[in-house]
C-alpha cells in the first residue's frame, strides 16, 4: 500500500517537473558561446594569429571559479589563437618545466595536429598559483619567453597585443616571471616513465612531431606554419 | 491485492491526464493551407504584406525564384493570386527579397523586388521598384533617367527607412559582396545615397530591420554573414555604425533572420537575431550595451531563416516563430521578465520543410494573425498557411498607423500601456529574412487587463497618445 502511494507521489512530481521543464534558466553557462560573443572584444583588430595569450588573459581576468577557468581554457588553441569546437578531444603531451627541465605531462586542446608538436618544442610550463572565486588553485601553464626585442618578430602577429616597447604588455597578456602565458596544460603533473613512452610512441606526438620538428622552418606548411615558432623560439 | 493495484494504477492514469500540460495535447496552429487557391510546388523566398490592389485590405506578396511573383489576396475564404502582369510576376529575374513602402509620398506603397541571379558580387539582372498607374505596373528602374543607378550586385533583404521622419521612404538594400545601396527619390530621380549617408559598406548582407532601436528616428540593424553586423544610429538622417560599441557586432556568427521585439514588455524595441548554425540572440539594451538573454533552448544553433515576433494566439504575450530550412521550426512564448518558454507543436513544425521566408498578417480580418510560410532554395515545395487555435474568450486590438500622406507608417512604434504591461511593437518596415510583415501593431489582450492606452511614436519621433475604448477591432490612426 505504502509502495503504491509512493508511486503516485512520484508520478505527480514527475508530471509537475515535466510541465515546467520547457522554461529554462537563462543563467546556464555556455563557455563556447561566451567566447564567440566576446571574440571581437578579445581581438578588436580581428587578428588572432598566435594570440592564445589574449584568450588566457581574457579568461583569467573574469570573476570565475576554477572549474569555469578550466572549461574556458579547453576552447582555444594556445598556439594558433583559434577557437576549438567544444567537443574536441585533447592530445596527451609532455612539456619541459621551465625551472627544473623535468617533463610535465597533461592534456592540450589544440585546433590542429601540428600545434601539439609546436607547443611541445617551443613552449615550457610553469606552475602558477591564482585566487579564483572559489579559492586559491595551483596549475601548470604554457609560457614562452618575452618576444618583444626580436628583430624577426612575425609580421602577421599584432605586436601591440604582446609588447609595450620591449616589455611584455601586461594589460593585454599575462606575465609570469617575465614570460608570457599562452594557455593552460590541463591536469598537468610530473610524468611517469610509461606516460613519456606513450607520448613518444604515439602517432601524432611521437612520429608526426618528430618529422615536423625536424623540418626546416621555411618548409613548414601545416598549422600556423612559422608564425608561432618565430614568436616563441 | 490485485484489485487494489488496479485501482491505484487507474488513479495514476487519471492524474497524469489531468496534470499533463495542455501543450502536450493541443496543437498551437491549425493548418489552413487549403485556403491557398492554386498552390503548386515552387521555389519561393521572401514574403511581404502590403495592399497590392489598393482596396484597403492587405495582401501577401510572395517572391518566386525562377517562378512567378505572386500577390495573394483574400477573397471568399481563399487566397488568390490577383496580379498577372509581367513586370510584377517576372518569372525570369529570380526574386528573393521584397519590401513595400511609399517612396513617392502618394499614400500608396511601391514594391521593391530584390533579384539575385548569383550568390555574391555582380549580377546580371537589376532589381525592380514597382509603381502602379492606371492599374498597370511599371518599373521605376526601367525609366531612362534612373538607369544609371541600378543595383547590379547580388543581395538578400530590403527594408524601408524613413530616415528624415518626413514620410519620404528610402530603401536599404542589403547586398552581398558589394556595397549596400540606399535608394531615395530626389528631384523625381531614384538616387543611391548609401555613400553620402555612410551606409555603403561591403559585406555579406543578409537580414535588416529598421525602427526606433536607439533614437527617436529610424535606426537600422543589419545582420551580416562573414562580417560584423551593423547598427546604424540615425543622426539627423545620417548614419553612424555603432554595432561594436553596443555589442551587436557578433563578428564570429553568420546572421540570417532578425526582428524587433519588446522582449521585456517595457516599452522599447529590442532585437531578435538568428544566426545560421550559430547561437540565436535575444538582445536587450541594458546600460548602453545589448545583452543576449536568450536561454539555451532559444540559443540552440539551427538552420535558421526567418524570425517573427507576434502574438499569434491573442493571449497578450508575443510568440517567436523560428523558421528553419530542412529542419523543424521552433516556437517560443516570451513571458514576463524575458523568459522564453518553448511551445511544443506539430502543425507548422515542417520537419521536412525547406522554409525560405514567412510573414504574418490578419489577411481575413478576423482578428487572428495568419502565418504564411514560403519554401524553396533546394527543393520545390508549395506555400503553407497557419493560424493559431485561439481561445474564443481572447480579445485583441489592432493599431494601424498611417502617416501624413495616408501610407502605412512603417518604422513607427506603437506602445500599449495597461495595468499589466508596457508593450511596444514596430510597424514593420522589413524583417525576418527577405521579408516584411503587415504594417499593423497586433495585440492580444491579457486576462484581467485594463486601463489601456495607446501611444504612437511616429517616424519623426513625435508621440501621440490615444485612449482605448473598445476592443476586438482595428483602429486606424492618422498622423497629423
Amino acid at each position: 500500500m505504502k509502495f503504491i502511494k509512493n508511486v503516485i507521489k512520484l508520478s505527480v512530481i514527475l508530471i509537475l517537473v515535466l510541465s515546467f521543464s520547457s522554461i529554462t534558466n537563462s543563467s546556464e553557462k555556455n563557455y563556447y558561446k561566451d567566447l564567440i560573443t566576446d571574440w571581437s572584444r578579445i581581438f578588436p583588430d580581428k587578428n588572432r594569429n598566435a594570440a592564445g595569450p589574449k584568450f588566457f588573459k581574457y579568461i583569467i581576468d573574469k570573476d570565475i571559479t576554477y572549474k569555469d577557468f578550466v572549461e574556458y581554457n579547453k576552447l582555444y588553441c594556445a598556439v594558433s589563437g583559434s577557437l576549438i569546437d567544444p567537443n574536441s578531444e585533447p592530445d596527451f603531451i609532455f612539456v619541459n618545466e621551465k625551472e627544473t627541465k623535468k617533463k610535465i605531462c597533461g592534456s592540450y586542446y589544440k585546433c590542429c595536429v601540428p600545434c601539439s608538436c609546436d607547443i611541445m618544442k617551443y613552449s615550457e610550463v610553469q606552475q602558477m598559483k591564482y585566487e579564483f572565486k572559489d579559492g586559491v588553485k595551483k596549475f601548470f601553464v604554457f609560457t614562452i619567453k618575452n618576444p618583444c626585442d626580436k628583430i624577426d618578430f612575425p609580421t602577421r602577429v599584432n605586436k601591440n597585443y604582446f609588447c609595450d616597447g620591449k616589455k611584455i604588455n601586461k594589460k593585454q597578456v599575462y606575465d609570469l616571471n617575465g614570460r608570457i602565458v599562452i594557455g593552460l596544460l590541463h591536469n598537468g603533473k610530473s610524468c611517469k616513465k610509461d606516460e613519456i613512452d606513450f607520448v613518444k610512441t604515439h602517432n601524432i606526438t611521437g612520429r608526426f612531431c618528430e618529422f615536423r620538428n625536424n623540418t626546416p622552418l621555411e618548409n613548414l606548411e601545416a598549422g600556423m606554419g612559422d608564425i608561432f615558432i618565430k614568436l616563441a623560439r | 491485492m490485485k484489485t487494489k493495484i488496479t485501482y491505484h494504477l487507474k488513479k495514476i492514469v487519471v492524474i497524469f491526464f489531468l496534470l499533463t500540460p495542455n501543450s502536450l495535447n493541443a496543437d498551437f496552429f491549425e493548418d489552413i493551407t487549403s485556403q491557398i487557391f492554386d498552390n503548386p510546388k515552387r521555389l519561393s523566398y521572401g514574403v511581404s504584406v502590403t495592399d497590392v490592389n489598393q482596396d484597403g485590405n492587405f495582401d501577401f506578396v510572395v517572391t518566386g525564384f525562377g517562378y512567378l511573383n505572386l500577390a495573394l489576396s483574400h477573397e471568399n475564404g481563399k487566397l488568390i493570386n490577383i496580379v498577372n502582369q509581367k513586370k510584377f510576376s517576372d518569372e525570369f529575374r529570380r526574386t528573393i527579397g521584397v519590401a513595400a513602402c511609399d517612396i513617392d509620398k502618394d499614400g500608396f506603397e511601391e514594391i521593391y523586388f530584390l533579384n539575385t541571379d548569383t550568390y555574391s558580387g555582380t549580377k546580371k539582372y537589376s532589381d525592380r521598384l514597382l509603381d502602379i498607374k492606371d492599374n498597370n505596373y511599371f518599373d521605376l528602374f526601367e525609366l531612362e533617367k534612373n538607369k544609371e543607378n541600378l543595383n547590379l550586385t547580388a543581395g538578400r533583404s530590403v527594408v524601408c527607412v524613413d530616415r528624415k521622419g518626413d514620410g519620404e521612404y528610402g530603401i536599404y538594400v542589403a547586398n552581398y559582396g558589394g556595397p549596400t545601396r540606399f535608394y531615395e527619390i530626389e528631384n523625381e530621380l531614384i538616387k543611391d545615397k548609401a555613400q553620402k549617408l555612410n551606409l555603403d559598406n561591403i559585406t555579406g548582407g543578409r537580414a535588416v530591420v529598421s525602427g526606433h532601436i536607439l533614437t527617436e528616428r529610424a535606426d537600422i540593424f543589419a545582420a551580416n554573414e562573414r562580417g560584423e553586423n551593423f547598427l546604424f544610429k540615425n543622426n539627423n538622417g545620417n548614419f553612424e555604425d555603432v554595432a561594436f560599441d553596443y555589442r551587436l557586432d557578433d563578428a564570429m556568427q553568420n546572421g540570417r533572420g532578425t526582428a524587433l521585439s519588446d522582449i521585456y514588455y517595457r516599452g522599447r524595441l529590442d532585437i531578435l537575431s538568428g544566426n545560421w548554425l550559430g547561437y540565436h540572440r535575444a538582445w536587450v539594451l541594458e546600460n548602453n550595451e545589448f545583452k543576449d538573454i536568450g536561454n539555451k533552448d532559444f540559443d540552440e544553433p539551427s538552420r535558421i531563416r526567418t524570425i517573427i515576433s507576434a502574438d499569434f494566439d491573442n493571449d497578450g504575450y508575443d510568440e517567436v516563430f523560428m523558421n528553419n530550412i530542412a529542419e523543424p521550426n521552433k516556437l517560443f512564448r516570451i513571458k514576463d521578465g524575458g523568459k522564453f518558454e518553448q511551445i511544443n507543436f506539430q502543425v507548422g513544425l515542417e520537419a521536412r520543410g525547406y522554409g525560405t521566408g514567412a510573414a504574418v498578417a490578419d489577411i481575413d480580418n478576423d482578428g487572428i494573425l495568419e502565418l504564411l510560410v514560403s519554401h524553396g532554395e533546394s527543393k520545390e515545395q508549395p506555400l503553407s498557411l497557419y493560424k493559431a487555435k485561439v481561445n474564443p474568450k481572447n480579445k485583441y486590438l489592432r493599431i494601424k498607423p498611417l502617416n501624413k500622406y495616408g501610407a502605412p507608417a512603417r518604422g513607427a512604434t506603437v506602445t500599449l500601456t495597461s495595468n499589466l504591461r508596457k508593450h511596444s511593437k514596430t510597424i514593420d518596415a522589413g524583417s525576418g529574412y527577405l521579408c516584411q510583415m503587415e504594417p499593423v501593431a497586433h495585440y492580444g489582450i491579457r486576462e484581467n487587463e485594463k486601463n489601456m492606452k495607446i501611444q504612437v511614436r511616429w517616424t519623426n519621433g513625435k508621440t501621440e497618445t490615444f485612449s482605448v475604448n473598445e476592443l476586438n477591432k482595428t483602429i486606424t490612426l492618422k498622423q497629423k
